[in-house]
This record gives C-alpha cells, sequence and structure tokens, in this order.
C-alpha cells in the first residue's frame, strides 16, 4: 500500500517533469514532406558566418552558399577553371595589370530579411561588393581575409587610417555605376580573381550587417542559393533561396567528361537549374566513427569522409587504385585524391640555435644540422604510419596539386638516410654534447605526440640525444599559433591547405617580410628568394613563372629550412541516390549548389 | 518568516561564494586559458591586428576592471557576445540549455531512481548472492569508460551494423514521439554508467541506516518489508541522498554531456562549453562559470530547505 502511494506520486511527478521537457528541447518542425533534402557531412564546424571570418573551409561550406561571389570554380573541370559567378564575365584588365574592371549581373536580390525595409530583399549592386571588401579592412569586424588585399588595392590602407568610415571612397575600390566595379591596384596581382572567389570576397547587405549587428555573424542574409534556416554546433540548415537566378547548367561548359563523370551519373544534371535540393544540411561529425555509422545507416547523412581506421575495411585496394569492396561498391559512390594541401615541418630560421646565426662559422653548422635532420626524416614510414600509405610525397613547397609542380625535380630532400645525417653532423664539428636542444611544438593530441615520438626516434639514429629532443604541446591551437607568431618554437609542425590553384599561395610562406607574425612561420629570409617572389609577384602564368617559381623551390630547399613534403589522399563516399562530384579542397563547398538527389523525402 | 529570514541569510552569505568562484575561475580563464587572439587571426597577420584584436576582447584592460565588467554581467545576466560565433551569450545559452536538459535528465532520474531501488534491494539482502550480484554490475558500470558504453550503445541499437532501431545522430524533436526515438540511446547510456556510482553510494547510506535502533524495533513490530524499507529506512536515508542529487542538478543543468552531444549530434550546452574551454571564448565561459556558482548557491539553500520538510528537527536557524 505504501509502495503503490510512494510510486503513483513518482510517476506522475515523472510524467510532469516529462511534459516540461518535452517542451523545453521541442520546436516547430519543418514540413519537408515532397523536398529534395541532401544531407552532407564535414568533420569540423564553422564558428563565424560572416564572410569576412570565413576563414576555414567549413565556413566557406555555408558563405558561398548563402552569398554570391564575383567568381566562383567550375563544377567539374580540374585543374580548377575560374567563371563568372556575379560577375557577367571575366574582368576587364588594363594594360599595365592595374585596372579590374567588373560588370555584375542585373536582377539580382538579397533574399527577403526583417533586414530590409517591409522585409523585402533588394537588388544587389556594385556597391555592396564595395562595402563588402571594406568591411576587412574595418578593425571592428575582426575579418581574417584583408591580408589576400593588405597592400594591394589603392587607397585602402590610408582608408583604414583614417579611421574606417565607410562614407568615405576608396580610391582603388569604386561602384562606378549600379552595375560596375572598378578596383585599382599599387601593382599587378594575377591572383586578384582566384580571391575574389573566396568567401571573404562575398557579398553581404549593409542593412543585414546593420540591423543585426554582431549577431550578423550567425543570421546571414545573402543573394546565393540557399538561404539559412538553422545553424548552431552540430549542423547547419539551408533551404532554397527561391529568388535565385535561373541559370540552367551547361555541362560541356563546367568541364564534364564522360570518362571521369559518367559514372556518377552527372549528365542527369545537364538544363537543371540550380539549387538542385529543396534543403540542403550540412552536418558537423567531428567523431569519425559516429560519421560512418550515420552514414552507413542509409536515412541519415548521405555524404562522409572515410576514416582512415576503416580503410582496410572498405577497401579492397588501395594501390595502384582506390578500389571498394563490393558490399560497399554497391551502395556507394567513392571518389579518392590527393589534397589540395600539404604537411610539413620547419625549422624557425630566427632562432639562432638552429636558424641564421651572425657567426658563419655557426651558420655553416646549423645548416648541416637542418639537413642532417632532414635526412633523419622518413617520409615513406610517416606515411606508412599515418596515411595508411596513399600519400602523396614530393620534394619542396610547391605541391602536386598546382600547374607549377614539378615531377621530375630530385627527391633527394625527402629520402630517409640517417647514415648520410649522421655524417653531417660530424663533419659540422656537432656532438652529442653541443648539440641544441630541440623543442618540437604541436598542439596537445594524441597524432601529434606519436608524430613526435617518431620523429625523435628517427633523430636518435643519427645520435641526436633523446632528452634534447623535448615535446612543446599546446593546449589549443590558438595557443600554439601564439608561440609560432611569437617565433618560440625551434621545430613547427604544420599544414597549409591552398586557398587558391597557384604555386604563389605557398612560396608566399617563405617571402622574407611574411615573417612571423605573418604567415612566413619559418621566418625564412633569403634574399635571392625575395627578390624572386617579388618579380613573380607580379607576372601573369607563363612558363617563365613557372620557372622562376621552381628556382624559388630550390633555393628552399637547398637551404634545408624546411621538411616537405606530403600531400595527403582523401576519400570521400556518397549515396548511390545523390548525384554529385564532390570537391573540398579549392574555397570548400562550391559544388553543393549542383548536388541532387534522386528522390524527395516521402 | 523563519524560512524568508533563512534564505536571504543565505543569498546574502552566498556572495563571498560566487565572489571566490568567479575570481578564480576568471584568474585561470585570463592567465592560463587560451588566447583567443591568435585563432581570430587571418593568414597573414601584422603587429597592428593582433592588437587591434586584443583590444577588441578587452586583453589590454587591468585585471580589475575586466572583473568587475564581469561582475557587473552577472549582476545584469547580460554576457554580451561570443567571442567565436558572436551571437549572443544569452541566445545561445536559451537554445542549448533546453536541450541538454530534454538530453540529461532522463538519464538523470532513472538512474537515480533504479540506483535507489537497486540500493534497496542490495542492502535488504545484504551479503546475499542478489547484493553480490547488483554490486558486481555496478562495479562493471562504474569500470566501463564512459565513452565505450556510448559507442557500444549507439552501434548495438542505432547503426545498421546492430538492430538500427534508433537514430544515429540528430535531434529533429518536434513531438514526444520524435523525443524518445532521439533521448532513448543516450538515456540508455547514461543510465548504464550511472547506476553504478548511484547504486553503491545509496546501498551504503541505506546500510547505515538498516543498523539503527529504529529499523530493529520495526522489525521486532512485525513491519512488512516494503514498509520497513520505504517508511523506515529510506525516508531517514533522504538527507544524503538529496545532497547528492541536489548538487547534481547544477551540472546537469548548465554542463550538459558532451561526450551524448557530440557522439548523437546533439545541439545542447555541453558541446558549447566544451568548445568555449578550448578556444578560450570568455563570455561563453564567464556565463557558464558564473551561473554555476549561482546555480550552486540557489541549492545550497534549497538543500536546508529540503532537509527540513525530510527531517522536521532540522532547524533553519
Amino acid at each position: 500500500m505504501v509502495f503503490r502511494h510512494f510510486m503513483s506520486k513518482r510517476i506522475s511527478g515523472l510524467l510532469i517533469l516529462l511534459s516540461i521537457l518535452l517542451a523545453a528541447g521541442c520546436s516547430d518542425g519543418p514540413d519537408t514532406n515532397g523536398m529534395k533534402i541532401y544531407r552532407h557531412s564535414l568533420k569540423g564546424a564553422p564558428s563565424s558566418l560572416d564572410p569576412v571570418q570565413a576563414a576555414t573551409v567549413y565556413a566557406n561550406h555555408v558563405v558561398v552558399n548563402v552569398y554570391d561571389t564575383l567568381y566562383s570554380y567550375k563544377y567539374l573541370a580540374r585543374p580548377y577553371q575560374i567563371k563568372p559567378n556575379l560577375a557577367m564575365g571575366l574582368p576587364e584588365i588594363s594594360v599595365d595589370g592595374l585596372t579590374y574592371t567588373i560588370h555584375i549581373k542585373k536582377g539580382v536580390e538579397f533574399t527577403d530579411d526583417p533586414a530590409f525595409p517591409n522585409g523585402k530583399g533588394r537588388e544587389v549592386s556594385a556597391a555592396d561588393f564595395v562595402y563588402s571588401l571594406k568591411r576587412h579592412f574595418d578593425p571592428k569586424t575582426r575579418a581574417q581575409g584583408s591580408w589576400l588585399w593588405a597592400g594591394r588595392i589603392k587607397g585602402m590602407a590610408e582608408w583604414k587610417k583614417a579611421g574606417s568610415d565607410y562614407d568615405k571612397e576608396v580610391e582603388g575600390l569604386k561602384a562606378l555605376d549600379r552595375y560596375t566595379i572598378q578596383i585599382i591596384l599599387n601593382k599587378p596581382f594575377p591572383q586578384l580573381v582566384h580571391t575574389l572567389a573566396q568567401g571573404y570576397a562575398a557579398i553581404v547587405p549593409k542593412e543585414a550587417v546593420e540591423h543585426y549587428g554582431r549577431e550578423f555573424s550567425v543570421r546571414p542574409v545573402g543573394s546565393g542559393p540557399f538561404r539559412l534556416q538553422r545553424f548552431d554546433s552540430v549542423g547547419v540548415a539551408l533551404v532554397r533561396n527561391p529568388k535565385f537566378r535561373q541559370e540552367p547548367i551547361d555541362l560541356a561548359y563546367e568541364g564534364y567528361d564522360e570518362t571521369i563523370h559518367g559514372q556518377y551519373g552527372i549528365h542527369e544534371i545537364e538544363g537543371k537549374i540550380p539549387p538542385l535540393v529543396d534543403r540542403l544540411e550540412i552536418h558537423f561529425v567531428k567523431e569519425s566513427l559516429s560519421r560512418w555509422n550515420s552514414f552507413t545507416k542509409g536515412n541519415e547523412i548521405q555524404y562522409a569522409e572515410i576514416p582512415k581506421e576503416l580503410l582496410d575495411d572498405v577497401l579492397s585496394e588501395k594501390k595502384p587504385d582506390l578500389i571498394m569492396k563490393p558490399e560497399y561498391a554497391q551502395r556507394f559512390f567513392m571518389i579518392g585524391g590527393i589534397e589540395n594541401a600539404f604537411v610539413f615541418s620547419t625549422f624557425n630560421m630566427r632562432d639562432a640555435e638552429i636558424g641564421y646565426n651572425p657567426d658563419p662559422q655557426r651558420e655553416k653548422m646549423n645548416r648541416a644540422l637542418r639537413c642532417a635532420i632532414r635526412y633523419a626524416f622518413d617520409w615513406k614510414e610517416r606515411n606508412r604510419t599515418f596515411y595508411s600509405d596513399i600519400g602523396f610525397i614530393f620534394p619542396g613547397i610547391i605541391p602536386p596539386v598546382v600547374p607549377e609542380y614539378d615531377p621530375d625535380l630530385s627527391s633527394a630532400s625527402v629520402e630517409h638516410n640517417p647514415e648520410k645525417g649522421q655524417k653531417l653532423l660530424q663533419e659540422a664539428g656537432w656532438t652529442a654534447d653541443n648539440l641544441p636542444t630541440l623543442d618540437y611544438g604541436a598542439v596537445a593530441d594524441v597524432q601529434y605526440r606519436q608524430f613526435f615520438e617518431q620523429y625523435r626516434g628517427w633523430l636518435a639514429k643519427i645520435g641526436y640525444p633523446k632528452k634534447k629532443v623535448v615535446y612543446n604541446s599546446f593546449a589549443s591551437f590558438g595557443d600554439y599559433n601564439k608561440a609560432i607568431k611569437q617565433a618560440k618554437i625551434k621545430i613547427i609542425s604544420m599544414a597549409w591547405a591552398l586557398d587558391y590553384p597557384d604555386a604563389e599561395n605557398t612560396l608566399q610562406l617563405f617571402y622574407g617580410p611574411n615573417g612571423a607574425p605573418g604567415s612566413n612561420s619559418t621566418n625564412f629570409n633569403d634574399p635571392e628568394f625575395n627578390r624572386l617572389y617579388e618579380l613573380t609577384s607580379v607576372m601573369q602564368p607563363s612558363p617563365e613563372r613557372t620557372r622562376l617559381y621552381r628556382k624559388m623551390n630550390q633555393i628552399v630547399i637547398d637551404s634545408c629550412a624546411i621538411i616537405s613534403g606530403l600531400s595527403r589522399t582523401r576519400i570521400f563516399m556518397w549515396h548511390k541516390d545523390v548525384v554529385s562530384f564532390p570537391n573540398e579542397d579549392i574555397v570548400g563547398g562550391f559544388h553543393l549548389k549542383y548536388v541532387d538527389v534522386k528522390e524527395a523525402q516521402k | 518568516m523563519e524560512m524568508l529570514q533563512y534564505v536571504l541569510r543565505k543569498c546574502i552569505t552566498g556572495i563571498p561564494l560566487i565572489i571566490g568562484v568567479t575570481l578564480i575561475s576568471f584568474l585561470l580563464m585570463v592567465y592560463f586559458g587560451p588566447d583567443k587572439t591568435y585563432e581570430l587571426l587571418g593568414k597573414n597577420a601584422t603587429e597592428e591586428q593582433i592588437q587591434e584584436i586584443r583590444h577588441q576582447l578587452g586583453y589590454d584592460k587591468p585585471f580589475v576592471s575586466r572583473y568587475l565588467e564581469y561582475m557587473k554581467e552577472l549582476v545584469t545576466f547580460d554576457f554580451g557576445y561570443s567571442d567565436s560565433t558572436g551571437e549572443r551569450v544569452s541566445s545561445i545559452l536559451k537554445r542549448t540549455v533546453p536541450i541538454s536538459l530534454a538530453l540529461i535528465t532522463p538519464g538523470f532520474v532513472l538512474g537515480n531512481l533504479l540506483g535507489i531501488a537497486l540500493a534497496l534491494v542490495a542492502a535488504y539482502h545484504r551479503g546475499r548472492w542478489l547484493d553480490k550480484f547488483i554490486m558486481g554490475g555496478s562495479v562493471v558500470g562504474m569500470s566501463v569508460s564512459f565513452l565505450i558504453v556510448i559507442i557500444t550503445f549507439q552501434v548495438l541499437l542505432s547503426s545498421n551494423d546492430g538492430l538500427g532501431w534508433f537514430p544515429v545522430r540528430g535531434w529533429n524533436v518536434y513531438n514526444f514521439w520524435d523525443y524518445l526515438h532521439y533521448v532513448t540511446v543516450p538515456t540508455l547510456a547514461t543510465v548504464f554508467v550511472a547506476l553504478g556510482y548511484n547504486t553503491r553510494f545509496y546501498r551504503a547510506v541505506i546500510v547505515e541506516e538498516m543498523g539503527r535502533d529504529h529499523v530493529r524495533t520495526a522489525k521486532a513490530f512485525g513491519t512488512p518489508p516494503g514498509e520497513l524499507l520505504f517508511k523506515h529506512i529510506l525516508k531517514n536515508a533522504m538527507i544524503p541522498i538529496i545532497t547528492r542529487i541536489m548538487f547534481s542538478i547544477p551540472l546537469v543543468v548548465i554542463s550538459g554531456s558532451l561526450l551524448l552531444e557530440s557522439y548523437f549530434g546533439i545541439p545542447g550546452v555541453g558541446l558549447v562549453t566544451y568548445d568555449a574551454i578550448t578556444s578560450g571564448d570568455q563570455p561563453i565561459l564567464k556565463a557558464v562559470v558564473g551561473i554555476t556558482a549561482v546555480l550552486f548557491v540557489v541549492v545550497l539553500i534549497l538543500n536546508d530547505i529540503f532537509y527540513k520538510l525530510v527531517d522536521p528537527r532540522v532547524s533553519l536557524k
């Protein structure tokens, strides 16, 4: 009796609690019946959706789908080819290469939003682009993309110095009329068009920036193919922008090749008007096993990168070609390729113990030390241990994905030769006693620790005392980045993802004036390299520029300032009912408006 | 009146506690936490940009003025905007805390109720096989890592390699059935782990209570086992039970569960807090720490009031 009374009171209490919880955790659901829904996944999450902060491939996946950029990349063409997006055509460039005139499409409108009068989105104009680019030079926006245009646009530095007043004109960035943009450069910048395809260059309406203030970063208002419905720590939901311009897909123009794309059913989208799905969900899933379980479930995410720990379960062959096991090939499509990035280690050349030294004798010893360490590094073993032996090892800093890559370059700098390393040390006068203590910097993470232990093991083979190779771990990437920017670490383990397909993007990592806190974390400062960089930075793509790029690459290799490099092979899979040719390399997510699904939600 | 006086007194004495907790945690955030500046920088940053960001983050202000600003934020419950996303901290908490509550509460309630029930059974059969069986199970629950439990339950119940009955990821909760659909597996994982700790703790409390004179007397009177357990033992063992449950509440409310949320793709406050800790997002951290401290003070007060309710001998003076 007592027990029954006790339980009945508690059960009713529980029911009340359950109702409260339900009310708290629920929201009105979108009606998705009859909708075409595509569920994409990424292994990281963006923090901000403001284009001026679109620093990651994850942020770009959303930004380039909510906003318009003047230019974009062709959906299927590889190597990547620029195409007009909001622009009418490629820019008209003056003979001296300094003045760019760009005409934009008429009648393109921002999505309807409370930020606009009466909630009706207005037409996108040239002035919106000017405003959007100026925001990068306004300290209040916490912009992360200004480095793309800093020092290049005439009058922009002065505009910033004068207080970033949007009412004041910038000499080199003007809206000549409602649909014409003029950019005047301080010196030629052949990569300018590539920068205008980045999420950073997306076009935002001033009304929305002012209406939402700081929260504009989570309430994007653009004129892109989709508009945002939901954004939180686990994903975004975008829905079709009904006002998006009607531009049928021309597959031939987009670079369609039956031998490559035919197998994925891409021909089915010919003539259709993007975006091809009504709802695009991008799920941020850091945990690889959870991502895989969700992907193979069938009714959850439809696209995922294969976790490297499952590669052997999914693939029947990894070399020379990637082949899926039949049970997976029946259900999924797969694509694999070398990433548009590379991993490498650099020496901090600003550190007199290992880098540049005013004493010529010590300078010579330091170079021998760096070269010896490079000989100790075993890229093949690194590839086997951590990259499933399918990474691509190459010498220098021009990775295989850019057109300037030299396949005939000597691979001596990536060969493991501890004997030679040991000999170099002895010849230069290094002994176990006088060798400097090397601190190896990395974010506190199991894999980085494993990298370090492997590295230390290799160094032991050239006679480097283990106690003189120490692990310097940092709690967060921010802290690690801080130490790099302050040039406090001797050996820096890094990865670099190219912003655009031009070797200039990696060569600038070694340009002297870009030294810390700039992007040149190596603090490499070679007069000849700097001269060539300045020379090539104004050159249009040409065989001569490629020759000079390769010469610069050789200078970096000869100096033994880096241990480089390896481009990882990334393998992606997607469901057979999805028509897609995925790409995560350049910009991030520009292909999503072309993704189609065969069946609508029932 | 006595109650009101007590609450007011406790509120006032809670202020030093809040100041102490917030001061220490703010000190740790400022001097030992991640430096957000270098996460907000572009790829080719200049010294000028570093200084601009430091200024915007308020890093260039003296510690005392930053702490006073924090206190003002805590009093007004306005913690500004997240340094990572730019969203208002209050909006983030408003959106994520209810989801975490909805996610964790069933496991929390069931974990405690079942823990008490099993502890009663184990204590009643103390030393016999049933007691040993329950305690053995508790040790298993305590020994297996929560992460392993989550992955195992996800594979067994959600994935296509297992039964596939529940979703692997997501939180598309629009009605009661959706809720059950999404909350079941996380709840089972939570209960599996919580049961071990709870049962062992509650059993120890109940065993101690069972040895008391009034229980022996009740037994001698021939009181039936149900009445003995619930009326004479459980009721008198409520003070440590209430203490344990009450002091878990602030963490349930504000901390969420990082592992559950990240593995099941649930947009709760646990993920937000974790990201704030690792990235040094101080506005969110200040809010979480400050609200947790305030909740602890509230819990302290409620705890004493509940003591009084379950045991009239307790005085609030």
